[in-house]
């Protein structure tokens, strides 16, 4: 266990940012925090590099088994990138990764040769050794980024702690420099935990995924594990698109329309309200009736543009609106038109009970 | 002046006018008022300074400055200023980085006493100084005194003959009291404005307290410190209302040079007193041409980052 977290609890005045938050990462894991802004993603990632302190309490944080919580950021070999880089502006590129080997004390510091060696290795690991000698004002966004990292593992970290690495970045960057994040791990092996507010980097990128809400870790898991088996609506919703369609439990069944589906779930007390969550991509829509499958819907709009068909629909029985996403080949089969009366089939229902929120 | 030009002037002319700019009557008459007031107010004075000073001749000029008294301002002048922007130098820092870069109680009521020697009447500022140190003070340096507070002190200043009212020191404590504000003044929104991240990032990479400061935060606020400090040293070497009441104007000990030049003029030596006021006029004609190098030197910084985008 590389890092380890336990009963972590931090308030700023009266608003609590992290709630009792445990969290235990294993050697060489990339592991992401996810969640909305406001959760405390961030500021458990600058709790863990030492640049907030836990409220006093049990509250404990272990490196490798060590107990760091009262250590300062100074001495706790944690690297950090930050959201804008927070690079040295008036430092070379050079100079910015040199940093952390140099303000060493005389004892532990590399020889200049070594320094210079080291650096010129990471420059050659970011793609960047043409630009040592640019200023951080000289950089492009993903550039600046790639600076920031190299200048974290400079001083070879046990953990590498990355603050919305790609936050700033404009789409199509944020891609690659993704990609080259994940291979990067891959290649060095570095325990690593990055907070993102954006689920599909966070289910990309990384080993496991922690979704935090208001201070606490809602779930844990691999993105896998996660995305198909949210532990919570929070969750669910959190992770994708999703409609919701509202019903009632009935001997184990919950019932939409007419139509009955099997909850998963069987400890909601009978004839209680229930919530079915279903993606968009997991509603199929038929010309014909297939009862009891299938209930009858009308075509509000359709949109077919990008890779998929995006439909919205409205169940005839004045209930709920929802996002049906289709396949090209489906649609033109189809062709909706607006107003018309189709049937839906709704898969992989999943129910919970009406006592929730997102 | 010609009714046609107004209405032809807010026409949209292809010659690429921007929306906000005036018609160039407007413009025109603004710019003559401001060139106008410069002219009457700043420029005339400054020119009539070398004037008069020189109004008696070149050699009258020199016999003037030559003059032991002369000397011993403009040495007293250079030596307040000397001791108090260092020191404020080093107090300026301290407040703008406590206030920029941490939180803690009473951050504002901080921040307000910084302004205060900017909000009180110089004089008023001198008179403090003798009130808490003068012969009568609440200090009581002097045997007279009544009840001294810290007789220790008292004692100890006696024994070793330090004065500080009526004496070079009280002009420096005065001095430093009235310029205080701008170091920290012209720090503090610098300071804010760049944030913490920087000094964050080197602490983590394991720097000490001592190297942030040294090899993050200071080379950062470097141009603005210096531009504080100009600004600092021509308050100080000019300052009158403060040093005037603690000074005593004791010739060839206690006269800085605007004080020298006040006891000229109540002489009826105008021209020693405007010959005087010429060096004191040079030395801010200096400072004013460092102060434009460093603006120059940092725009030009700034720019040339920002252009390799």
């Amino acid at each position: 266990m590389s890092v380890e977290v336990k009963n972590l609890t931090k308030k700023f005045g009266s608003f609590v940012a992290l709630d009792e938050v445990n969290l235990k990462v294993d050697s060489g894991e990339l592991v992401a925090l996810l969640g909305p802004s406001g959760s405390g993603k961030t500021t458990l990632l600058r709790t863990i590099a030492g640049l907030e302190f836990p409220d006093p309490g049990k509250a404990q944080i272990l490196f490798y088994g060590q107990d760091v919580t009262m250590i300062p950021a100074s001495q706790r070999q944690a690297g950090f990138a930050f959201q804008h880089y927070a690079l040295f502006r008036h430092l070379t590129v050079f100079e910015n990764i040199a940093f952390g080997l140099r303000v060493r004390p005389a004892s532990t510091r590399p020889a200049e040769s070594d320094i210079r060696q080291r650096v010129d290795k990471l420059l050659q690991l970011i793609q960047l050794e043409p630009l040592g000698g640019r200023y951080p004002a000289q950089l492009s966004g993903g550039q600046r980024q790639r600076v920031a990292l190299a200048r974290a593992l400079a001083v070879e970290p046990k953990v590498l702690l990355l603050d919305e690495p790609f936050g700033a970045l404009d789409a199509k960057v944020r891609k690659d420099l993704r990609r080259w994040l994940r291979n990067l791990h891959d290649e060095i092996h570095i325990t690593t935990l990055f907070v993102t507010h954006d689920q599909e980097e966070a289910l990309e990128v990384s080993d496991r995924v922690a979704i935090l809400r208001a201070g606490k870790i809602e779930q844990i898991g691999t993105p896998e594990q996660i995305y198909d088996h949210p532990a919570s609506p929070f969750v669910y919703d959190f992770l994708g698109n999703v409609n919701l369609f509202h019903g009632r439990i009935h001997e184990g069944s919950v019932v939409i329309g007419d139509t009955t589906y099997a909850a998963e779930e069987s400890n909601h007390a009978p004839q209680a309200p229930a919530v079915a969550f279903v993606r968009p991509h997991d509603i199929r829509i038929t010309r014909e009736p297939a009862p009891p499958r299938t209930f009858p819907a009308r075509v509000i709009r359709s949109n077919a543009a990008g890779p998929f068909a995006q439909l919205e629909l409205e169940r005839v029985d004045g209930g709920d609106r929802f996002m049906a996403q289709l396949s090209k080949d489906e649609f033109q089969r189809l062709m909706p038109k607006n107003g018309e009366p189709v049937f839906v089939e709704l898969m992989n229902v999943r129910v919970f009970g009406d006592d929730f929120s997102i | 002046m010609t009714p046609a030009a107004s209405p032809m002037a807010q026409l949209p002319s292809p010659s690429g006018l921007r929306p906000t700019t005036e018609p160039p009557l407007v413009r025109r008459l603004l710019i003559g008022i401001a060139l106008l007031f410069l002219t009457l107010f700043l420029f005339l004075p400054l020119a009539s300074v070398f004037v008069q000073a020189f109004a008696k001749g070149i050699g009258f000029y020199l016999k003037t400055l030559s003059d032991p008294m002369a000397w011993s301002a403009v040495k007293l002048t250079l030596i307040t200023a000397g001791i108090s922007v260092p020191l404020n130098c080093v107090f300026g820092v301290a407040a703008a980085w406590a206030i920029a870069k941490f939180d803690f109680r009473g951050k504002n009521i901080l921040l307000t006493l910084i302004d205060l020697p900017f909000s009180i009447s110089p004089v008023i500022s001198g008179l403090i100084y003798v009130l808490v140190f003068g012969a009568q003070g609440w200090l009581g340096l002097y045997e007279n005194a009544d009840k001294p507070w810290f007789p220790w002190l008292a004692n100890w200043l006696n024994d070793h003959d330090i004065h500080i009212i009526f004496a070079p020191a009280g002009i420096v404590l005065a001095t430093i009291f009235v310029t205080f504000p701008f170091v920290a003044r012209e720090l503090i929104p610098l300071m804010q404005a760049q944030g913490r991240t920087e000094e964050e990032a080197a602490r983590v990479l394991g720097a000490s307290g001592w190297q942030t400061f040294w090899r993050v935060t200071l080379p950062n606020i470097k141009w603005g410190l210096l531009y504080g400090v100009i600004l600092c040293n021509a308050r100080a070497m000019g300052e009158f209302g403060a040093v005037s009441v603690v000074s005593g104007h004791i010739r060839g000990q206690t006269n800085t040079i605007p004080l020298y030049v006040e006891v000229l003029y109540d002489e009826y030596n105008f021209t020693g007193a405007f010959a005087m006021a010429s060096v004191l006029a040079f030395l801010a004609l200096v400072t004013l041409a460092i102060k434009i190098w460093v603006e120059r030197k940092n725009t030009a910084l700034n720019t040339a980052t920002n252009n390799h985008q």
